[in-house]
């Protein structure tokens, strides 16, 4: 008696899982995925010295910001955009 | 030795410094500095790089922001207009985008940028910074004394350079490297040449201003920084902390000015049982002051009877430090 009923919620869960699997289980990954992106992009803004991304002293940096100017929308979505094995495929 | 004497022996050093805390007198005396080198015929500059200047207070002028003013023969004093420079600044960058690009307005996003960089508080001081820069590498005048700002300011523009000199290395470097590869491309397409990166030419520009300002700064022959103190016992410790973490900078300390010195002639006239006691309180730490510092004091200052305001009275304070023996 004890094993059927065991049994059964095996095999419910199982079945939980594949709904899981099928509906919600892409968009937690997405989600988890973008967090960590935006974790990443929040380290390199504040201690981007350590990977050797340095923080530039504002008074100078603006110097070189007409050179960047037509790039900096490209870079920010660059920098926001999710990457995975297939991106180093193509 | 005395302040004179550093002076005639050591005619190299045409940056002059007097550093210490907040309301000892470091104004004045760079100003009085600044006077009795005028006199002997030297041209001179003195400059403030303190966001709350008092130059104008002590010359009884109003100079702020209005470049080196004539105070008299071979003497000019200036105080920088931080926030007007930064404006002048921040057009300067809105008008390059312009016409580098033939915008008729600069982008939102990049408007945005430039106004928010801007109210950033090192965003000042970087300013006075690169101001001071302005005015050295022009190099019109035989000295140039800065008028510091307090203590824990002047540790800050002192490390601003070490940090900012570290930095630029760094990206010029990185800027360099891509440039290798960009000449690797232009090899493989079979081109002439690469085109000549802008954004290297700017950042060897930043690095040659930064490396001009910090040079002076940490430079035996030509640079003088005196501490000033006075016969208190929390000035004379937080003086002796300061001391150390410049020389940690590779400050040259050129030598101490003991300044607000109860006049000798007050000992023996009958006082007041209050100043009796400030006096004996002075002698206490001029005692100890004398016993630490010993042969690197180079003048007493004595604690004058009004406001050192005007040049009439920062010529009889000339008098007391430099001819006076």
């Amino acid at each position: 008696m004890a094993d059927n009923e065991k049994k059964k919620s095996g095999a419910f869960q199982v079945f939980k899982d594949i709904i899981y699997g099928m509906s919600s289980h892409e968009m937690t990954r997405h989600a988890v995925r973008s967090r960590a992106s935006m974790e990443h992009l929040f380290i390199l803004i504040t201690m981007g010295d350590l990977l050797g991304v340095p923080i530039l002293p504002p008074y100078y940096s603006l110097r070189l910001l007409p050179y960047v100017t037509p790039q900096i929308s490209t870079w920010k979505r660059r920098m926001l955009r999710e990457r995975d094995i297939t991106d180093t495929l193509g | 030795m005395s302040l004179r004497e550093v002076f005639e022996r050591q005619p190299e050093r045409r940056y002059i410094m007097f550093g210490g805390k907040g309301g000892l007198g470091k104004t004045t005396l760079s100003a009085t500095c600044a006077y009795w080198l005028a006199r002997q015929g030297k041209r001179v500059l003195l400059f403030s790089v303190d966001p709350q200047a008092s130059l104008s207070d002590i010359f009884q002028k109003d100079i702020f922001g209005k470049g080196a003013v004539p105070i008299v023969e071979n003497l000019w004093a200036q105080e920088i207009d931080a926030d007007k420079r930064i404006q002048e600044y921040q057009d300067e960058i809105r008008q390059k985008i312009l016409d580098m690009y033939g915008f008729d307005r600069v982008p939102e996003e990049i408007d945005s940028y430039i106004a928010s960089v801007s109210a950033e508080p090192a965003m000042e001081e970087s300013a006075m910074f690169d101001a001071v820069v302005d005015i050295i590498v022009k190099g019109d005048y035989d000295y140039y004394i800065y008028d510091l700002v307090p203590l824990g300011h002047a540790l800050y523009y002192l490390s601003m350079a070490k940090i900012y000199d570290e930095w630029i290395n760094k990206i010029t470097k990185l800027r360099q490297d891509m440039g290798q590869y960009d000449q690797v491309a232009a090899t493989l397409r079979r081109q002439e040449n690469v085109e000549e990166d802008k954004i290297l030419e700017e950042l060897q520009y930043i690095k040659r201003r930064i490396n001009t300002s910090s040079q002076i700064l940490t430079d035996k022959q030509r640079t003088a920084f005196f501490f000033v103190l006075v016969p208190e016992e929390m000035i004379i410790l937080d003086t002796q902390k300061a001391a150390e973490l410049f020389a940690r900078f590779d400050v040259p300390i050129s030598g101490y000015i003991v300044n607000r010195v109860l006049p000798e002639e007050l000992r023996g006239a009958k006082i007041p049982v209050y100043l009796q006691n400030r006096i004996k309180m002075q002698e206490k730490h001029l005692g100890s002051i004398r016993a630490s510092l010993g042969r690197q004091i180079l003048a007493y200052v004595p604690e004058m009877e009004r406001d050192i305001t005007g040049l009439a009275m920062i010529e009889r304070l000339a008098q007391r430090l430099f001819e006076s023996p």
